[in-house]
């Protein structure tokens, strides 16, 4: 490592600086939420900053174990927006239940850090060291309402079934090492593709790509991977689980694209049915069983067990032959963050006073209860379901377009897709039932949120409004695409 | 010369009232109503601004307006009509000020949101009808999904919750197939262009549908999956079983523009889109769109004589009543798909009216059951008097715009088959028993105890009220009397559907 390696870094360097000063900030001025806020929400921005002065050229580090490119510009954008949206949205929640905020900000940005790292890994090792970097907090924030019981047993189930899935994936980057005999991703790929040109695969390395395409399935919660969700989402805090619903979930799909396409590229028509039949089954599965849930929380947590299965449509169609399919991953990315956050913000909103569940009859009546909270939940889940001009209908669009374009199973697929997203449109609708066309309940007492969550929810809300109207943004996602130009 | 873009205006118009009430306090309730019927009655001064500066005659699009607007995949701005959609347009701006004015009375709470919905959901009708990019068409498609759902189900009557789901469902369905195949055929028309420029682009679709470049199995695919869509919208049987729960939980005005409108949406989609991008399909798929449309006529009306509820009976009726539009549009004859559309434009407005009249009732009584009324000659005679001339209109009767629609069906499905003619002739004659005997029921007769209990709450039509059917009414006489003021509207379809039968190769 040289000073110049540095400089790439800045990014990881930055966030790991801010965690550590929020920690600091906290013990100078304990108990005090605001420094430790404002600390986490500054450093944050310092960190956006960086990677956009960074962003239009390509460096490595580590001797090209780490790089910086458009992906990972985009990709860290994204996550630090994440994480700066749940500081914003966990304020309010946690002080009432008597949760330290700063501890809270702390794991987070470590959590988002290790995020960052696997946007930029260029090296199967480093991928991996990160993605432990972005779990390891993760099960922390999910047991981090230590006197609730639920929170604990999600983490736990969390915990045993993240780990495990790690040790797969691990055991799977050691075959691919072994059969390739490097773990660079350029190398690996130029190996692969030699041995890809041979025509079939040795079984070594099926076994590997076996277990690789279990470990990351795991983490994106795809069907039949995906039982760890529901508890882990339910337990956790709502902010928690905001962050849990897009965080890892992203992460896992900059996993997808350096470890699948970027390194198993050669291999694509090997992985290609696997990834059919997983997207088909999570978002059939997910629609299906988010059907039936009367918690808004686990009919949001299975909903986006739903997108995840959107999302690899995307990476199927890829894989079919279609480059716009890794832009159109990027993008519907991008814009479920945004709507997903939004719509667990409000349930955050709700769920201020302890005590107050996440039943969807706790939404009767919100429209009229506030007005700009319900008005933004609707257009969050319209979002979701996929109405235009809303951003999750482009980005479904986008998806579709890609699969359509890939063509043969996968216009099935895409016709699949279609016919799920307007299964989707029951659940969703069933909100904005309660919302706009019930009474609110005698006992319903005002909400308050207070200005940090009035600010990330007008953010959520005006993203899904411009991602909407503005698709252009596409366009950024695409470069950000050619990344894997080769 | 700097033209005015008047389909822009038409179509925008009601946003900005719509965008006008979300920032009026909602204790104004009777400003908010005023502000909804003047941007309706804009649109709709506009929409004849454009009817008569319309050149009659003139093959192809007119009023053009184009920009870019996702140039990446060749998607744009444009709007542009023909005389079908002129007509389309000014029933959509006719029939919104007049629901508006409708609910001035019944909808009591929410004004604001009701009244920004409506103008929100008259967006979605005019743009559909305007929309010559395949990308925007179901954008606007499906913009008129959310207020429609809304206004059913926050308005609507006791079960609303139920007609409303099963609504939106049954209409996302065929719209996400539809969206799927929008998108392959502009795939198909880049892979075969190599770029997107004009992928989405109706008139450039049109033209290469008409070279015969798209290819047959692809052609039975997407027509299919467009044809769902369009056939639950319209509703055919068998996709019809929302219709009857979403008009009667629907408030009157909702109804109105459900049957009036919405309904037309999916004949438009099928004349427009359907039929002339994918002909050779259209023609495949024939035989069974016809055979449905009988069922459809046949079982509509015979379905109608049992309806316990005066709203579930006209709703049944418009199923047998799109039964002609279907069949008008595929039996492919320039007379029959000339009666279809007159028949869309009659049924909007016949339609319309009666659920008005029905809301009339249901305003001073709450209740819609036909076996609970009886008399009411003797009680509203006015409100009897238009009701009856609704109901010969709805049946057919020579001189009303109803017949002469029907009468072209049957003459431009005589030359194609006989045995279609003639049997959907029968259904006059059904048309009239239920039709009729609903009427005897309602209307004469001793007046029944559950209205004598209603004392003076029963008053005869306010003039309000008269005036929003007076319109109605008089342009059915107008168009009965002169159907050649409609059909000169009709001759660039004439020559699109006659390009589109060609392209099979005859």
């Amino acid at each position: 490592m040289n000073w110049s390696d540095l400089g790439t870094l800045a990014p990881i360097v930055v966030a790991v600086l801010t965690a550590a000063a929020v920690l600091i900030v906290d013990m100078a001025a304990p108990g005090r939420r605001a420094p430790a806020i404002a600390t986490a929400l500054v450093g944050l921005t310092v960190v956006g900053l960086v990677v956009l002065s960074l962003a239009g050229h390509t460096e490595t580090a580590f001797g090209g174990a780490y790089v910086v490119d458009a992906l990972t510009a985009f990709l860290d954008l994204l996550f630090v927006a994440i994480a700066a949206l749940t500081i914003l949205f966990a304020a309010d929640y946690l002080e009432p239940r008597g949760l330290p905020i700063a501890e809270f900000a702390a794991i987070l940005i470590f959590a988002i850090t290790g995020a960052m790292l696997i946007a930029g890994s260029a090296d199967l090792l480093l991928l991996f060291v990160a993605l432990e970097l972005m779990v390891l907090p993760g099960y922390l924030l999910a047991g981090f309402a230590r006197n609730d019981s639920y929170s604990t047993e999600g983490a736990i189930k969390y915990f045993l079934l993240g780990s495990f899935s790690s040790a797969i994936l691990l055991f799977g980057l050691a075959y691919v090492w072994g059969l390739t005999g490097s773990t660079r991703v350029s190398d690996v790929a130029a190996a692969l593709a030699v041995a890809a040109a041979k025509g079939s695969i040795a079984p070594g390395l099926a076994m590997g790509l076996a277990f690789m395409t279990a470990g990351v399935a795991f983490k994106m919660a795809a069907v039949p991977f995906h039982y760890w969700t529901p508890d882990a989402y339910q337990g956790s805090p709502t902010p928690v689980t905001a962050y849990l619903s897009v965080g890892p979930k992203v992460g896992a799909f900059a996993i997808a694209l350096r470890l699948f396409v970027g390194a198993l590229g050669p291999l694509k028509a090997d992985w290609l049915p696997v990834v059919i039949v997983l997207a088909a089954l999570t978002m059939t599965l997910g629609n299906l069983v988010a059907i039936t849930q009367d918690n808004v929380k686990r009919m949001l947590a299975y909903s986006s067990i739903a997108h995840t299965g959107y999302i690899l449509v995307g990476l199927a169609a890829y894989a079919g032959g279609q480059r716009s399919g890794i832009s159109a991953i990027l993008f519907y990315g991008a814009a479920y963050t945004f709507m997903n956050m939004g719509a667990f913000a409000v349930v955050t909103a709700l769920q201020r006073r302890p005590g107050v569940t996440s039943q969807i009859s706790t939404f009767a009546g919100l429209g009229r209860r506030d007005p700009w909270l319900g008005f933004l939940m609707a257009l969050f889940l319209l979002s979701l379901t996929g109405i235009p001009p809303l951003a999750g209908f482009w980005a479904k669009a986008y998806v579709i377009v890609a699969a359509i374009q890939a063509g043969g199973w996968l216009t099935v697929l895409a016709v699949l897709a279609m016919l799920n997203a307007a299964a989707a449109a029951f659940y969703y609708l069933r909100v904005i039932v309660y919302m706009y066309m019930r009474e609110p309940a005698e006992t319903a007492q005002p909400l308050s949120p207070g200005i940090l969550f009035r600010v990330g929810l007008a953010v959520t809300g005006i993203a899904t409004l411009i991602f909407g109207f503005f698709p252009a943004i596409l366009d950024v996602a695409g470069k950000a695409a050619d990344v894997f130009k080769s | 010369m700097p033209t005015l873009p008047i389909l822009g205006l038409i179509t925008f118009v009601p946003l900005a009232g719509a965008v006008l009430i979300a920032v009026l306090p909602s204790k104004e309730q009777n400003l908010i109503r005023r502000t909804a019927l003047g941007t309706s009655l804009a649109a709709w001064v506009l929409s004849l601004l454009l009817l008569v500066t319309y050149s009659l005659g003139q093959a192809g699009f007119q009023f053009k307006e184009a920009a870019d607007w996702i140039p990446s995949f060749g998607i744009q701005f444009k709007l542009g009509v023909d005389g079908l959609s002129v007509l389309m347009v000014v029933l959509t701006t006719t029939l919104s000020w007049i629901s508006i004015l409708a609910s001035f009375g019944p909808i009591k709470v929410r004004v604001k949101e009701y009244m920004i919905s409506f103008l929100v959901l008259e967006v979605g009708m005019i743009g559909v009808f305007v929309a010559l990019d395949l990308f925007l068409f179901y954008i606007f498609w499906e913009l008129v999904l959310v207020p429609m759902y809304l206004i059913i189900g926050i308005w609507g009557g006791a079960n609303r919750i139920y007609a409303t789901t099963k609504f939106v469902l049954y209409t996302l369905v065929g719209s996400l197939l539809m969206l799927v195949a929008i998108l392959a055929t502009a795939f198909t028309y880049q892979a075969a262009n190599g770029s997107w420029a004009g992928a989405f682009d109706y008139e450039k679709l049109q033209a290469f549908a008409a070279a015969g470049s798209f290819g047959h199995n692809f052609q039975l695919l997407a027509f299919l999956a467009l044809f769902l869509a369009f056939a639950i919208k319209v509703p055919m049987f068998p996709f019809h079983t929302w219709l009857p729960d979403a008009h009667t939980e629907a408030p009157t005005a909702g109804s109105v523009i459900l049957a009036g409108v919405l309904l037309k949406l999916g004949a438009y989609g099928l004349i427009r889109f359907a039929v002339p991008l994918y002909p050779f399909a259209a023609h495949t798929f024939a035989g069974p769109i016809i055979v449905l449309s009988l069922i459809a006529i046949v079982y509509g009306a015979v379905v109608s004589i049992v309806q316990p509820d005066l709203k579930r009976l006209i709703a049944y009726s418009s199923v047998s009543h799109m039964g002609f539009v279907t069949l008008g549009i595929f039996v492919f004859t320039a007379t029959a798909l000339q009666g279809a559309i007159l028949q869309m434009l009659s049924h909007g407005l016949i339609t319309g009216g009666l659920f008005l009249l029905v809301g009339v009732v249901y305003e001073r009584t709450h209740d819609r059951s036909i076996a609970k009324m009886g008399g009411l000659a003797a009680t509203m005679p006015l409100w009897s008097t238009v009701f009856g001339f609704f109901i010969l209109a709805s049946i057919g009767l020579p001189g009303l715009s109803g017949f002469v629609g029907e009468f072209l069906v049957f003459v431009g499905s005589f030359a194609f088959a006989p045995v279609i003619a003639v049997s959907s002739i029968i259904v006059m004659v059904l048309a009239a028993t239920y039709l009729l005997w609903m009427f005897q029921r309602v209307a004469f007769g001793a007046v029944s105890d559950f209205l004598t209990g209603l004392g003076d709450h029963l008053t005869d039509m306010s003039r309000v009220e008269l005036l929003t059917l007076a319109p109605l009414a008089a342009l059915i006489v107008l168009f009965g009397l002169f159907p050649s003021l409609i059909l000169d509207f009709l001759s660039p379809v004439q020559t699109f559907l006659a390009a589109a039968g060609a392209a099979v190769g005859g």
